[in-house]
């Protein structure tokens, strides 16, 4: 164990300053709701809005309908891949990452133009945000399913389960999600995370999500965005403390990029 | 595990759940399409005139279909927070209210996307900058209707299809702690002890505040001649980037609250509506300029498909109504039909005493369709090429 | 990657018989689009909702504001200079960003994994990297102005301290510099939580036969762990650049449309109030999207030559 490096330390103290003094800017500003003192009062006003409550929970619906069909798809398309069809990955990691190549907003209009008249008509139902949603978790969703199936030996363990005659069912059940736990419980969670904040989606096709309400706030008062800002950090920070300490150990906990 | 060693039993059950499903689903979809047929029956008032329709068959027709949808009106602006729920509690019906953040071409974008459907995502009135009205009725996406106040209206399409409900004038927010001089006029705003202090209040590309924000200035400067003021706009907001007095950041509550733009320019309802938002946390000077006072009218419309259209008619004439107009002015928003009020005495002092002095009014202009339209092309285009000289 | 075709006959008769069927022996084409079945939902569902969409974008490069067929769109970003200046600024910032991003994050991730740090400070800072890598937008362009800005912490501090007065000495954060600088709020976290599991990577029997042969530190880095880490640092920094071209939330909460970037025009023609030119608005999206593409590519080449060595 090498003893701590002088610069390593001068590197990290540098690092922190700079992540953690906008926080604090932020932080201190949202304290100051009421003239003259220091309080909590943004935070209270933030929490006792309705519409914090209601706009919440709808993306959270639509959250965990997004995982669901995202997980649907993606987790059996990933092992397929690697059990039958290793060629064809490169043509799926492609396809996954194609919505950081597509900026949202022409996508959305794309999916309007499509969708919006008969004979497929999409608009009036959920069903359009939810397939936009999945798209955009696909980089996410593929990316953590596959890093898993990477660390495990796939062909081997289902040869080996077949030999002894398994079926698909048990297969799946007890052999292949059991190891890729943390890795969809990774991808569950960056899903999550990028739904409940996405706005451009839910703007457009104006549907009551939690981002264009967290826009609207920012727009149009003072001290409370800045408040649900600093709990919303707070809030995935704890989330993904609580995610690294339940997956501590195990392999294939990679993440492609970050919203802008 | 295969299936031929499930019991009968079971078998037999998943069918009869099956039956059951597809028998439910039936009976939803025809459900669903029952009232329909109820609805074109005989009795209801004709849309397709465009005249008035009288308030005792609208508003049992208004409540038959029950709800309103509505778009880009976010609670804050212009007192539509109270204008919403008055209507809901007057009339007994729900709003489902979408998208307060939309901008004019998201609403219309909205009407267009939701042609054929019906759904919760089609609105039924919208509020669109005037500059917009002529792309709304070229692409079919509104329906003529006269309210019954039509004639006092100053401003609208004589067919019906739009009319303005409101307007406000383009006001100085100053920080008081923070300015010593609030600036007079727009000439002030270029004095080198506002250097690095003046803010507009939305993006110029995309947004019409801000679009208004430099022609007002023009017009300041060309004494009003409106014809040569959006070159006169972008020419004044040239000195003031190059004075280092103008910073490019869109101002809204929040930064003015942290100290960031300590004068910002726009419409005097959102000035003074944060100045009772923030209510003395930082305190507000509000200031109409001595020229170049433009005034920005919104206005309103019935999209063509509309899921509600008998809801969307009383929607207007309710909030075209002497009591619709006063709720904007309780958010210190002046109703179009203003001049007409106050010449009849209905106006409330003390709610005409919260305004800026009406002198300051007097010289607002206001610009024709047209107008806007074509000061907006030029600004727009021209913005990055003068100011930045790219 | 091969078959093994005594097993896979093995595995399928074992099947027929579980199905209780009798079956033909499978010819293997018949195995081969059985074995395409298992990925055709993914495909349609990509199909319907990516590709449709994403193509309807090439197509509309060339419409005219009227709707005819017109290649003024495609020209124009090609030759109209604001639009020249838009990409301009929206490689500059890309490239400053993956340099710096990468270069700090690079130092960042060294430290907490081969600086000698407690144990805690690692699952700290990558904990911390995952939740700054998703701060973005509205909030994280607050944070900086509340920060840096004419009114903030740092500026009133250096005011107090030096007495002098910011504002009027002219100087702005609202640059390619100072959106820069906010960018690397989530630039750094990125290049720390891609780099950190490369760097475990870096065997400690590597070292110590080094060690053992006599070299010195500055000779393993030279020639055993840079060599071995160089693809995934340049691959990584491909990925930082490609995530700072295609930002729009946290650039336009900065400062609007007044730095000139691609993504901000893309949304002021699509979007606006004001601008109306959605052909314009995909051409400049198309050009976009090849530019990421390069980028995407990039990145996985280099992935799989790291792939080698990180297992």
């Amino acid at each position: 164990m090498k003893k701590p490096n002088i610069w390593a330390w001068f590197i990290l103290v540098i690092g922190l300053i700079y992540f953690f003094l906008p926080l604090f800017s932020v932080f201190e500003f949202s304290l100051r709701m009421i003239k003259g003192t220091y309080s909590f009062e943004a935070y209270r006003v933030a929490f006792t809005d309705p519409a914090f409550f209601s706009h919440f929970g709808y993306s959270l619906l639509w959250a965990l309908l997004t995982i669901s069909v995202s997980l649907l798809l993606v987790v059996p398309t990933a092992y397929w891949v690697h059990w039958r069809l290793p060629r064809v990955r490169p043509v799926i990691e492609f396809i996954t990452l194609m919505p950081f190549v597509v900026p949202a907003v022409v996508l959305t209009f794309g999916l309007i133009r499509l969708y919006a008249q008969p004979p497929i008509l999409l608009i009036g139902s959920p069903v359009l945000l939810i397939a936009g949603y999945v798209v955009l978790s696909f980089p996410y969703m593929f990316r953590a399913v596959d890093t898993g199936l990477r660390a495990m030996d796939v062909r081997t363990l289902t040869e080996a389960a077949l030999s002894m005659g398994a079926g698909w069912g048990t297969i799946l059940a007890k052999v292949i999600f059991p190891n890729l736990r943390v890795a969809i419980l990774s991808g569950i969670f960056l899903t999550f995370a990028i739904v409940m904040g996405e706005f451009t989606f839910a703007s457009l096709l104006s549907w009551p999500a939690f981002g264009p309400y967290m826009e609207e706030i920012g727009a149009m008062r003072a001290y409370t965005p800045q408040a649900m800002a600093v709990i919303s950090f707070l809030l995935t920070w704890a989330s993904i403390g609580l995610f690294q300490w339940i997956g501590r150990g195990a392999p294939g906990q990679e993440q492609v990029a970050g919203a802008h | 595990m295969s299936s031929n060693d499930r019991p009968l039993s079971r078998k037999i059950s998943r069918r009869d759940f099956l039956k059951v499903g597809a028998l439910a689903g039936a009976t939803a979809t025809l459900a669903a399409c029952a009232p329909k047929v109820a609805e074109t029956t005989a009795g209801l008032p004709d849309l397709t005139s465009g005249n008035s329709i009288p308030l005792d068959q609208l508003i049992p027709a208004a409540q038959s279909e029950g709800q309103l949808t509505t778009i880009a009106l976010p609670h804050d602006w212009a007192n539509y927070g109270e204008i919403i729920e008055t209507y809901k509690t007057k009339y007994n019906m729900t709003i489902n209210e979408l998208n307060p953040d939309a901008g004019s071409s998201d609403e219309l974008e909205a009407i267009r996307a939701n042609k054929e459907s019906k759904g919760p995502q089609a609105p039924d009135v919208i509020d669109i900058g005037v500059g917009h009205t002529a792309t709304a009725m070229a692409d079919g996406l509104v329906a003529k209707y006269k309210v019954a106040d039509w004639d006092t209206i100053p401003m609208k399409d004589p067919d019906g299809y739009w009319w303005a409900e409101y307007y406000g004038v383009l006001v100085f927010e100053v920080i008081k702690p923070a300015i010593a001089n609030t600036p007079q006029d727009w000439e002030d705003l270029l004095k080198p002890e506002y250097k690095g202090m003046v803010a507009m209040a939305g993006d110029v590309l995309k947004s019409n505040q801000s679009v208004q924000t430099v022609l007002a200035a023009g017009l300041s400067r060309t004494g009003g001649d409106f014809e040569k003021a959006p070159e006169a706009g972008l020419q004044f907001w040239k000195e003031m980037n190059e004075a280092g007095n103008f910073i490019p950041v869109i101002a809204d509550q929040g930064k003015i609250a942290q100290g960031e733009t300590p004068i910002v320019i726009e419409w005097d309802y959102l000035a003074l509506a944060n100045r009772d938002a923030l209510a003395g946390n930082p305190d507000l000077d509000i200031k109409v300029p001595t020229t170049g006072v433009l005034a920005g009218p919104y206005a309103g419309g019935i999209s063509a498909y509309a899921p509600h259209p008998y809801a969307a008619r009383l929607w207007w004439e309710f909030v075209m109504s002497d009591e619709g107009q006063l709720l904007y002015l309780k958010g210190y928003a002046h109703p179009i039909r203003f001049n007409d009020m106050a010449k009849r005495g209905v106006i409330p002092a003390d709610l005409a005493a919260k305004l800026p002095p009406a002198e300051a009014y007097e010289k607002a202009f206001f610009p024709s369709v047209e107008q806007l339209t074509s000061s907006k092309a030029y600004i727009t285009e021209n913005w990055r090429k003068v100011v930045y000289g790219e | 990657m091969g078959n093994n075709p005594v097993l896979e006959e093995k595995i399928l008769t074992k099947r027929e018989s579980k199905k209780g069927s009798a079956q033909p022996a499978r010819s293997p084409r018949f195995d081969f689009n059985w074995a395409w079945l298992g990925v055709a939902p993914f495909f349609l569902f990509a199909l319907a909702f990516l590709f449709l969409p994403s193509f309807s974008i090439v197509v509309r490069s060339f419409q005219g504001v009227d709707g005819s067929f017109t290649f003024k769109n495609i020209i124009a970003i090609l030759t109209e200079s604001d639009i020249i200046n838009a990409y301009q600024a929206s490689l500059s910032i890309s490239v400053i960003t993956a340099i710096g991003g990468g270069f700090f994050g690079f130092l960042l991730a060294y430290a907490v994994i081969l600086g000698g740090m407690p144990r805690g400070m690692r699952t700290f800072m990558v904990t911390f990297s995952g939740v700054a890598s998703n701060f973005a937008g509205v909030p994280l362009a607050f944070a900086f102005i509340a920060t840096m800005g004419n009114a903030g912490l740092i500026t009133r501090w250096i005011e107090a301290i030096f007495e002098i007065n910011v504002r009027q000495m002219g100087f702005s954060i609202y640059t390619i510099w100072g959106l820069s600088i906010v960018y690397m709020y989530f630039q750094f976290p990125l290049m720390v939580l891609i780099m950190a599991p490369a760097l475990d990577g870096l065997r400690r029997e590597w070292r110590e036969a080094c060690e053992n042969l006599g070299g010195s530190a500055w000779q393993y880095w030279r020639y055993v762990a840079f060599p071995i880490l160089l693809p995934s640092i340049l691959g990584t920094m491909i990925l930082l650049f490609g995530n700072a071209f295609g930002a729009y939330a946290t650039a336009y909460a900065f400062s609007g449309s007044f730095i000139n970037l691609v993504t901000i025009l893309i949304g002021a023609q699509i979007q606006g109030d004001v601008l109306y030119n959605p052909g314009l608005g995909n051409a400049l999206a198309l050009g976009m999207i090849i530019i990421m593409s390069v980028c995407m590519f990039g990145y996985a080449y280099m992935q799989r030559k790291t792939s080698r060595w990180v297992r």
